[in-house]
């Protein structure tokens, strides 16, 4: 037998209290005179051994009261007590129930969807448990969430509880499950305690489980009774899993090209997959995918035309299939009526003029310029107005005063973009020291010296067609590979990435950087490492050159809102200035109004949601009177894949790890009942001590109204 | 006791500590009405009363002359007879008034009750006597019109050795046929005797034309039984211990005991005795305002009553 709480055995020493008090009362006959002796009853006498058999036998049972009540208060069990009949004890155990609430658990096979399928399963646990035994209730996705800590146990509440239960919109954090578990159980009072954990076992999350996550879930049974109860479905699912843009400036009056990715997560090939482009809620293009191979994804091209400035909610949309949280993907375009660029030009050479006209450049019969460029000389650089241009062009410019260089590290940090390109007249050395004024250097890299990547021949190098997937890449992507190559690079300035700096584009065969990117602040800086000037390469006369400039200024001008998150992330509204209102307004996708207080962050001001809940527009005002600016949040459709483990493969999965695989129903009614071996003997034990107390107290008042212990005279 | 003047009672124990007994006895009287007792009698003594006409028979001498010679007619004078007969104290001193269930006892009681009487009836400068008993009259004393007899009646009671009765009647024959005048007679005793024993000797007293009243004089552990727990009695009057549960047997107690008082307080108002149960927990004085009180009651028109 055991004790929840041993120390409160102490409380037998407690035996000692009628014990004294026996010995300080014990038979005393208390002696008078006595006048009226012929009025006292002489047939009602007291002798004294009776008295103290009487006393003797009161005292045995306050004293064996006393000790089961103390035993009560320790909680004595028996862990495993099945030959002991029930009516000895109660079958007490502490229940947590961990149910899987990740968006997976939406997918709907048939009738019911997995999450409905889990709930009751939930219900099936509940049965057995009695009324007031403690029972703990977490949903697990990426962020769990504790509905009930240690709740009495009761049928009806716990029924309410259930039906408010939907999936979330995150994935499963399967790591972070163990630890969670534990402490719940833990934190039990119970002589025994159960773990279920009712789950799609999805096998992206349950299959090759890293080792030190399996000793984890096996360490759980040393504390509880670790049950899974498995909830099983249909695994066909179309997910999109992309939504970006391509291609296209972000201004009134032009269409963009957003590319959306549409992945079969499911096991049959799918066809005639239609995917509607949307955007403000006004289908604006539909495309067909023919066939989508099992475990494939498939890109479709959605044009979008911006007829208005300001913000636009772009989304792609599958018609609805089994799983339907993945069947949207959002994003948002921040549309303006202008984007102005400052070419600052540090030559007198063509080079400035190659960067002015491949912003310009237009399909044919565009009436409209794409950017407002202006080009000026370096030495005029201190006469012009950083603020009045959203992004700066840096070409072949010598060198910069030191507070020009704070000047474009404060406007870039303030959101606005900077793109340096190199040239003959740069200096590297008075370069490498302005960027490095501050702690985090305003160019990527630092400046080495000129290197030829010509051949024997004078040919240059060729990009490196294998780019990553990068907003400025992706033009290029769609791009014939021989028109590619013809861009050739002859020179480019060796660099040194700083820790922050990232290659974007680079030669192929030598790996040598072409472009860099590092972000800074809220701004981001490009560094080409050629220059546009055709003594160094013919980039400027190829299709690539204003393909990945207007891409560049394109990317450069997004505000940082327009980026797409994923449930889970963090949403912030940042002021480069302190706001009049101390609090911002978010509306979420549900129509629900969070109000967020502005704080300081080091040089700036910002309002934040640790974490998005819902995937949906939310919607981000500074007040509640001022424009919203909407947040796109979408779905990480890593979850997408719902397979689920076979129930062969969770048999092995768990096997000798003590964790019980609950198939079927039946399967679980048994393992609930053989986990519930233990009996609490509490209850019996205290009511033992009460019916004792209260029969010494009976006996008591019988022996001294009564004719036991004396005798007629 | 709305009846009662404003009267700083007399605690008994503060009395017992006080010791002097005139003392205690002034202490006691004074404030209550002294000499309110008026004699059942009207005869020729020299308080005029009233004139009645004069009817043959009459003394001469009674007749007022000076009431004839204005209207010619005889008239005799009638005179308030005053209190100039004898008061008998009839003191129980037997084991049983050794009983205290707090400092006094019921004897020591009964002195006090004994002794303030006597001052009453001193101050009237009527005589008062008093007799001693146990098992036998262990004193008597003539009446007296003496204060003297106070300290008399605290040295006869301290050197009385208590002895056990189980009898009272008598007693109360000796010290009946002792008294030579009708008297005014007061039994203090607890009278834990048979009642037709007592009655008996109270018939004595009655017979011979005594006033008699009993005070009945008891402690209150007697008349409540409060005991709790497990007791041992030891009798006073030499009857075997008990060790019993008094919870048990209260109830039995109590019909007992007030059988036995209802009997005694019966058979006092059939025999024309006044009866007054005296509690020796309640303050002295004001069980003597009490007593005269109820007396004045009585003799007014009243018949003879018991009181409790």
């Amino acid at each position: 037998m055991s004790f929840l709480h041993p120390l409160l055995l102490a409380a037998g020493l407690g035996i000692g209290l009628p014990i004294l008090a026996h010995l300080l009362s014990r038979y005393q006959v208390q002696r008078t005179d006595w006048a009226a002796m012929r009025f006292l009853n002489r047939s009602v006498r007291v002798r004294s051994r009776h008295l103290r058999l009487r006393d003797i036998l009161l005292m045995c049972l306050r004293c064996l009261a006393v000790v089961l009540l103390a035993l009560a208060f320790a909680k004595p069990f028996m862990k495993d007590a099945q030959s002991i009949p029930a009516g000895f004890g109660e079958r007490r155990a502490g229940v947590v129930i961990a149910l899987d609430a990740s968006f997976s658990m939406g997918h709907r096979d048939g009738k019911s969807s997995r999450f409905e399928q889990a709930l009751e399963k939930v219900r099936t646990i509940t049965e057995g448990i009695h009324p007031g035994d403690p029972v703990s209730l977490v949903l697990l996705a990426a962020e769990h969430r504790v509905v009930v800590r240690n709740m009495a146990f009761d049928a009806a509440r716990f029924g309410e509880l259930l039906q408010n239960l939907q999936p979330a919109s995150e994935p499963l954090n399967l790591a972070s499950v163990p630890q969670l578990l534990k402490s719940l159980a833990d934190g039990m009072e119970a002589p025994q305690k159960e773990i279920h954990i009712v789950t799609d076992l999805q096998a992206r999350d349950w299959k090759d489980r890293p080792a030190w996550l399996n000793d984890a879930f096996n360490d759980l049974t040393r504390t509880a009774v670790t049950i899974i109860v498995p909830v099983r479905g249909g695994t066909d699912n179309l997910a999109i899993t992309g939504l970006d843009p391509v291609s296209g400036v972000l201004r009134k009056d032009t269409i963009a090209r957003y590319r959306a990715t549409v992945r079969n997560c499911g096991p049959n090939p799918v066809s005639n997959v239609r995917v509607k482009g949307m955007a403000d809620n006004v289908t604006v293009d539909t495309k067909t995918i023919p066939a989508i191979a099992p475990g494939t994804s498939e890109t479709v091209s959605l044009f979008v035309h911006f007829h208005n400035s300001g913000p636009v909610r772009i989304s792609a949309e599958l018609d609805p299939d089994p799983l339907l949280a993945d069947n949207v993907r959002r994003t948002v375009a921040y549309i303006r009526d202008e984007v102005a660029v400052l070419n600052v030009e540090g030559s007198s050479g063509g080079s400035g003029k190659f960067i002015a006209t491949a912003l310009q450049a237009r399909g044919g019969g565009a009436g409209q310029e794409n950017f407002a460029v202006q080009s000026v000389p370096w030495t005029d650089l201190p006469t012009r107005d950083l603020s009045e241009f959203d992004v700066v062009i840096l070409d072949n410019v010598p060198d910069i005063t030191p507070e020009q260089a704070r000047a474009f590290e404060a406007y870039v940090r303030a959101g606005h973009g900077l793109v340096w390109f190199a040239g003959d007249n740069v200096d590297a050395a008075a370069w490498n020291q302005r960027s490095g004024l501050s702690s985090i250097p305003l160019l990527p890299a630092v400046i080495e010296q000129v290197a030829s990547t010509s051949d024997a021949l004078g040919v240059g190098r060729p990009l490196d067609p294998s780019m990553p997937d990068h907003p400025v890449c992706r033009p290029l992507l769609s791009l014939p590979e021989d028109l590619l190559s013809e861009t050739r690079f002859r020179k480019v300035l060796q660099v040194k990435p700083t820790a922050i700096g990232s290659t974007v584009l680079s030669l192929a065969g030598t790996a040598a950087p072409v472009l860099l990117e590092h972000s800074l602040g809220r701004g981001q800086v490009f560094m080409f490492t050629t220059s546009a000037d055709g003594a160094w390469n013919n980039m400027a006369v190829t299709p690539v050159f204003p393909m990945v400039l207007q891409q560049m200024v394109t990317y450069l001008t997004a505000r940082e809102f327009e980026k797409p998150r994923l449930v889970g992330d963090s949403l912030s509204l940042s002021y480069a200035d302190q706001p009049d209102a101390s609090e911002a307004v978010f509306d979420t996708p549900d129509g629900e109004t969070i109000t967020v207080p502005v704080r300081q962050r080091r040089n700036e001001y910002v309002a934040l949601i640790e974490h998005a809940r819902e995937d949906g527009f939310y919607l981000a005002r500074v007040s509640l009177q001022a424009p919203g600016m909407p947040v796109a949040v979408n779905v990480d459709t890593a979850e997408s894949d719902v397979a689920c483990l076979s129930p062969a493969e969770t048999a092995s999965t768990f096997a000798d790890s003590g964790i019980t695989v609950a198939q079927t129903d039946d399967d679980l009614v048994a393992a609930v009942s053989q986990a519930r071996a233990g009996l609490s003997f509490w209850m019996l034990f205290l009511f033992a001590g009460l019916g004792l107390l209260v029969i010494e107290s009976l006996l008591a008042n019988y022996m001294r109204a009564s004719r036991g212990g004396e005798h007629e005279a | 006791m709305d009846h009662l003047p404003d009267t700083h009672y007399l605690d008994p124990e503060i009395l017992q500590k006080i010791g002097d007994l005139e003392l205690i006895a002034r202490e006691v009287v004074e404030g209550l009405r002294v000499g309110s007792h008026r004699s059942p009698l009207r005869g020729f003594s020299t308080e005029f009363a009233h004139h009645r006409q004069y009817v043959p028979g009459d003394s001469i001498r009674s007749i007022d002359w000076r009431v004839f010679g204005r209207t010619e007619r005889y008239y005799t004078k009638l005179y308030e007879a005053e209190t100039n007969y004898d008061c008998h104290l009839l003191v129980d001193a037997s084991a049983s008034m050794n009983y205290a269930s707090g400092k006094v006892s019921k004897l020591e009681y009964a002195k006090f009750l004994a002794a303030s009487l006597a001052y009453i009836v001193l101050k009237q400068r009527d005589s008062v006597g008093l007799s001693v008993f146990d098992s036998e009259v262990r004193a008597y004393l003539p009446p007296r019109s003496t204060m003297g007899i106070i300290l008399q009646i605290d040295r006869l009671l301290r050197g009385t050795k208590s002895e056990s009765r189980s009898t009272i009647a008598g007693q109360l024959h000796d010290i009946a046929l002792m008294m030579k005048r009708r008297s005014f007679v007061v039994v203090i005793s607890d009278f834990l005797v048979d009642v037709e024993d007592v009655l008996a000797g109270l018939d004595h007293l009655r017979f011979d034309g005594h006033n008699v009243v009993v005070l009945h004089t008891l402690d209150r552990y007697e008349i409540e039984f409060p005991f709790k727990g497990i007791w041992q009695f030891d009798g006073l009057e030499q009857e075997e211990p008990l060790i019993t549960q008094p919870e048990r047997i209260r109830e039995d107690y109590l019909a007992r005991f007030r059988e036995h008082q209802e009997a005694l307080r019966a058979g006092c108002i059939a025999n024309l005795t006044d009866y007054v149960l005296v509690d020796t927990s309640r303050p002295l004085d004001a069980v003597l305002n009490e007593f005269f009180f109820e007396r004045q009651a009585t003799l007014n028109g009243a018949s003879p009553s018991a009181r409790s």
